[in-house]
């Protein structure tokens, strides 16, 4: 087997035959990541009806469905089996805004899960109809919604059931995919904020594929519709 | 690829594509869609032309110091909890795994769309050491099925139409389908969500690798890619070590234009930003994470003639404008990677041999480089490949020592002259209607399916002296 050592020096040995290269450099970091995640908040503090409007226009064109609702969330059609981030993950308990309409809502541990409760929480997921998870930001350019993995915010919540609703509000809108760039590497440069899951997903649209005759098809293995509900006044 | 098939020369499986009424088809369509959408999200993007010129720069960068970016990647990924191989061979790269899946008692890996893994032709690998390996991408999965190869980097079963993927499904599944997209992609996603909660590994290419943060990225639009990284309790990436880039910011500008390039869209539906195993306090992900960093001919060409081809981003956009694919589509490469930059990368994997055809498949029309995301030069590089296989006297003999004189008369006014005096009385039985037709011998094949113009009754120099005199 190669070791790293070996790998390595071989590499070495090619990268110094190499010979009258341009100068090439990489993207400019922000100096101070901190200051960078200040100065974005503070920028889009004043600036995110705008971004809002422009989310809402992109993530239409991406084919999710925009509510905008005060205070409580909307109740989804006709499914019953609801699957929620953990309240102190989402900042709602839907057990109390739902749970008496008829829904049955499942809620992500938020302890150290034990073998148990892994493969309780992985049934509920595969049998849920809509999974309703919190936004780490919103992002306009795109109508993308970007979610960090963690305590009582599984991965799967926006995956394996038919449905995904979001829910944001306006602290979490964002402009660029550059601001992005910068509050991900504030994400990973300070230690106070560092993200406790290993995943952090980009979400456009729903799921889908052309892989048949190029024809547009939603749904293939994670929802078939995303939904993303703004709350006002929060 | 099969055997037989690699064993059919070029010419011949280049004209059996051609003479594929469907396959002409279908390529045109969708490639011709490619274009558009691709074309049409650049023309609404303005800052999209200077981000190309950035991530090529990054690209370069990158090579200039990518012994300490691996460095610093493999640091990173071991400290939050994940395990890094160095892969020198394709060989090697399969052992990895196929050692993972022994030791771990692994009997079912569900794989994302990865071409490195195409690379090293691991499916037969792990099917042949008892591991059902199976693809989750639709496309993947309909040729597996089918038991082909892709035919396009992004869309790998175009060359199907939904009859034949009806016909498939309902042969190999069971049941009775409708040759719909709909209720075929229902079908899919039916047996395919019972073999994500069933696998024992997850497999994944990599788009991305992030330095710094040590993060796995993965861009698809179905959501296997998370499917696979999420329910499985390993995960193996195997990824090309000219993959990495430094940071979070590097990344983003990538991201901005690598999904314009494929499919013209902004972003594809799902990013992936994958960083170690799961972490204390999570509910689900893999308990392992195993990064494959693979050489397999990659390294001797960062001082080679195809240094810039391990720019490449993988996007298929420089597939769908060139003449020769749009004609003969993926298969009749004969290779894991199609196209233009497919060439290059064969080389790369293959060695200069495997290309003495391919490398001269292509007009060299620059239209790859044209739409290429980090603007490789690819038709520099594959007028080199040609030089090479001349050079390491890989061409036939023949061609070899027409191309030799040809050479040596353009070198030389007298001889050119002279050459040119011998072209035009030796083509007269062949100029019919002003063009120059059916010729003899082995030239018949420039004229088999197109006339060229005659040498000149007069050459340009000759007409220059008249003109000079008043």
């Amino acid at each position: 087997m190669t070791t790293r050592a070996e790998f390595l020096s071989g590499l070495r040995r090619e990268m110094a035959k190499t010979r009258g290269l341009f100068e090439a450099r990489t993207a400019e970091r922000p100096p101070d990541a901190d200051l960078v995640f200040e100065t974005v908040k503070r920028q889009m503090a004043e600036r995110w009806p705008q971004a809002l409007e422009r989310f809402q226009a992109e993530f239409e064109r991406v084919a999710g469905v925009f509510h905008r609702v005060v205070r409580a969330i909307a109740r989804e059609k006709q499914a019953s089996r609801v699957l929620s981030w953990h309240p102190d993950a989402l900042g709602l308990d839907l057990r109390q805004s739902l749970g008496g309409e008829g829904l049955s809502v499942t809620l992500a541990p938020d302890d150290d899960p034990d073998g148990e409760a892994r493969r309780l929480h992985r049934e509920a997921a595969a049998e849920a109809e809509i999974g309703v998870t919190g936004t780490d930001w919103a992002l306009a350019e795109t109508g993308t919604l970007i979610l960090v993995s963690g305590r009582g915010r599984p991965r799967s919540t926006s995956l394996l059931p038919t449905t995904h609703v979001a829910v944001f509000d306006r602290h979490q809108l964002l402009e660029s995919l550059e601001q992005v760039g910068s509050m991900l590497e504030a994400l990973h440069a300070d230690p106070a904020r560092r993200m406790s899951g290993a995943v952090i997903n980009f979400i456009t649209g729903p799921s889908r594929t052309a892989d048949i005759e190029l024809t547009l098809t939603r749904g293939v293995h994670g929802p078939k519709g995303v939904h993303a509900i703004f709350v006002e006044g929060r | 690829m099969s055997e037989t098939q690699l064993r059919t020369p070029f010419p011949q499986r280049a004209h059996a594509a051609l003479g594929d009424a469907h396959l002409q088809e279908a390529l045109t369509i969708a490639t011709t869609k490619f274009i558009g959408l691709r074309k049409e999200s650049f023309a609404g993007y303005p800052a999209g032309e200077a981000l190309r010129d950035r991530a090529r720069a990054i690209k370069e960068a990158t090579l200039q110091r990518l012994d300490q970016h691996l460095e610093r990647l493999a640091d990173n990924i071991e400290r939050l909890g994940g395990h890094v191989h160095w892969a020198a061979t394709g060989d090697e790269a399969r052992d990895i795994i196929l050692r993972l899946c022994r030791d771990r008692g692994v009997r079912m890996a569900v794989k994302s769309k990865s071409m490195a893994t195409e690379e090293i032709d691991l499916n037969e690998a792990l099917e042949a050491a008892g591991v059902k390996p199976v693809e989750t991408d639709l496309g993947e999965y309909i040729i597996q099925l089918a038991h082909e190869k892709p035919s396009h980097i992004i869309a790998p079963a175009i060359h199907k139409t939904k009859g034949q993927v009806a016909d498939l499904f309902s042969k190999e599944l069971g049941g009775r389908f409708e040759a719909d997209p709909e209720v075929l992609t229902a079908v899919a996603r039916k047996e395919l969500r019972q073999k994500f909660l069933e696998a024992d590994m997850g497999i994944t290419g990599a788009n991305f690798a992030v330095a710094e943060t040590g993060t796995i990225v993965l861009v698809t639009n179905e959501g296997n890619g998370r499917m696979v990284t999420s329910l499985p309790r390993i995960h193996v990436a195997v990824m090309g070590m000219e993959k990495v880039i430094p940071t979070m910011t590097d990344l983003m500008i990538f991201l901005s234009i690598l999904a314009r390039s494929a499919t013209g869209q902004k972003l594809s539906s799902y990013t992936t930003l994958v960083r170690g195993p799961r972490q204390p306090g999570e509910v689900e992900g893999p308990e392992e994470l195993h990064l494959i960093l693979m050489d397999n001919g990659r390294m001797r060409q960062v001082a080679g003639t195809l240094r810039e081809a391990l720019y490449c981003l993988r996007c298929g956009a420089c597939l769908n404008v060139c003449p020769v694919y749009r004609q003969i589509g993926g298969h009749a490469y004969g290779y894991t990677y199609p196209g233009p930059i497919g060439i290059l990368l064969t080389a790369m994997l293959e060695g200069t041999g495997a290309v003495k055809d391919l490398a001269h498949a292509s007009s060299l029309c620059g239209a790859c480089k044209d739409v290429c995301p980090v603007r490789i030069d690819i038709p520099r590089m594959l007028v080199e490949l040609r030089e090479q296989v001349d050079r390491e006297k890989i061409a036939p003999w023949g061609e070899r020592m027409l191309f030799g004189l040809a050479r040596r008369a353009m070198a030389s006014s007298a001889l050119f002259r002279l050459g040119a005096r011998l072209g035009r009385l030796a083509q007269r039985p062949f100029v019919r209607n002003g063009r120059l037709q059916g010729l003899p011998f082995f030239f018949g094949q420039w004229t088999r399916t197109r006339d060229l113009p005659p040498v000149a009754a007069r050459t340009f120099s000759e007409r220059w002296k008249d003109l000079e005199r008043p």
